[in-house]
């Protein structure tokens, strides 16, 4: 009982309780999450696991950002995983190439709504997206950052991305996904000042089951604004700090 | 009683256009060969390089930084054969590009520029004047080209840049620079950005990256804008001579 009372404190760091907010409305009527958000994401861009410190560049994270602490691989994935880990050189956000989603959301962004589109705009990589609050994902295009059509729930705003390709990763761990990815976000307001975002994602050329991850969205300080980011520089030289040497024991993502 | 009536019309046809700000947003694109060689769109067709600026020019790296993946900078951003989108909210202008997912956070409440920091599309700062919405850019670095056929300036670039709604599908653009260590006075591009009409038509994604050797780019590219003939004024190419 006790063990179980520890389990649920642990599970409940993670996995905040949603209590009825109603924030604000926008001039057109819209739940109001406008801002700069940045990410509490418990390291969750060096794994989206529990890591220790030092893992690549990040600090220790004891609880990382996926719900259960596990991702449901097939076979031949978690194989693929082992291997990607001890090549940091092929991590494509290395070669400054966008992030994708979810990845892109562990880094500070800028959220402006009207009512047709919501967008998003992060200082990391100069990366955005659009949200169409109308339309349909399109066919024949495959993108980093996908496709992202949203709607609200209630305070909810709920977005639907597809047309993901299956170059972007979840980290810098080698968690990787395929073209098939498909993530539903939600960004649950929980005060003025923190959203709740939750992304569960489905792959069924890797995944077993869909599996969820979720983590706090800060609002800036007032008068806090983003610089450049422009990522493209030099980063041929990455092959030569990490190649072939393993940031972790390989039996790390022992399942 | 006439005049009365006259002049409450002209009072409420002006008031809403003083009263909010203009309205720029949407998807807009240049249809002009401006990337190619900008000072066809000069006044003049002349850039007023100083000389040594010009003999600086053609010591200079002979390639485009675009090869490399950098940022374009501005005003170049502007007249890449690429859509991009004006969104406006409430002290905040946003431009967000196709071309290499650039995006431009313009504040319009004004604010001092940054200072001691080189920017690859450099600090924007916005202003509305009457119809028009006016962007103070400075911090631009000297690593940015004007166009492709190697139009540089220094890091002393200063850009003033003017947006201008002129009918329901078009916006002018101005852009005067000023650069005391490359031009000999200031100087002014104009061009028309026009509206993308084409129905449910929505900005995809552009990626490049120098140097990857892993896994293949997949560029979305887009086909040309048609429709409109290149606006040049004279016939290409110019020839421009160095002073030695």
């Amino acid at each position: 009982m006790k063990f179980a009372l520890a389990l649920l404190i642990t599970a409940a760091a993670v996995w905040p309780q949603t209590k009825p907010y109603t924030p604000p409305r926008t001039s057109d009527g819209l739940p109001d999450l406008e801002g700069i958000w940045q990410p509490r994401a418990n390291g969750a861009m060096y794994s989206v696991l529990p890591h220790p410190g030092g893992f690549f560049l990040g600090a220790e994270s004891k609880e990382g950002v996926v719900e259960g602490a596990t991702l449901p691989y097939q076979p031949w994935a978690a194989a693929e995983v082992k291997e990607l880990t001890q090549h940091m050189e092929l991590d494509p956000t290395g070669h400054c190439h966008y992030e994708g989603v979810p990845h892109a959301m562990y880094f500070s962004f800028q959220l402006v709504e009207t009512p047709k589109y919501i967008a998003v705009m992060h200082e990391n990589m100069h990366a955005w997206r659009i949200i169409y609050m109308e339309g349909s994902h399109p066919k024949d295009y495959l993108a980093w950052m996908g496709d992202s059509r949203g709607r609200w729930e209630g305070n909810t705003l709920v977005v639907d991305v597809a047309n993901n390709n299956d170059k972007s990763v979840f980290d810098m761990a080698g968690h990787f996904h395929s073209d098939a990815l498909h993530v539903v976000e939600r960004f649950i307001p929980m005060d003025r000042d923190n959203i709740h975002y939750e992304a569960t994602l489905d792959d069924v050329k890797v995944f077993t089951r869909p599996w969820k991850m979720a983590f706090n969205l800060k609002r800036a300080p007032k008068d806090y604004m983003f610089l450049e980011s422009g990522c493209f520089e030099d980063e041929r030289d990455q092959e030569h700090l990490v190649k072939g040497k393993a940031a972790l024991p390989a039996d790390h993502y022992k399942q | 009683m006439k005049t009365l009536v006259i002049l409450g019309a002209a009072c409420l046809a002006a008031f809403p256009a003083a009263a909010q700000t203009p309205d720029l947003q949407g998807i807009w694109e240049t249809r002009n060969g401006a990337q190619f060689d900008v000072s066809e769109l000069a006044e003049g067709h002349e850039i007023p390089y100083l000389p040594e600026a010009l003999e600086r020019e053609q010591k200079a790296n002979r390639v485009d930084p675009l090869a490399h993946c950098a940022m374009p900078g501005v005003p170049r951003i502007n007249y890449l054969p690429f859509p991009f989108q004006i969104i406006q909210r409430p002290g905040l202008v946003i431009i967000l590009y196709e071309y290499l997912h650039n995006q431009r956070l313009i504040p319009t409440t004004r604010r001092e520029h940054l200072e001691g920091i080189d920017l690859w599309m450099g600090d924007s700062v916005g202003h509305w004047e009457g119809n028009t919405l006016v962007v103070d850019v400075t911090d631009l670095g000297d690593k940015t080209w004007l166009d492709s056929a190697r139009h540089t300036h220094s890091d002393a670039l200063h850009v003033v840049e003017r947006f201008t709604r002129t009918g329901a599908d078009t916006i002018n653009y101005e852009a005067t620079l000023e650069d005391p260590k490359t031009y000999s006075k200031p100087w002014k591009i104009a061009m028309t950005l026009r509206r993308n009409t084409q129905p449910d038509f929505e900005l995809r994604e552009q990626e490049c990256t120098e140097g990857d050797t892993g896994r293949a780019i997949q560029p979305q590219y887009r086909p040309a804008p048609k429709g409109d003939p290149l606006e040049f004024v004279r016939p290409y190419p110019v020839k421009r001579e160095v002073t030695k």
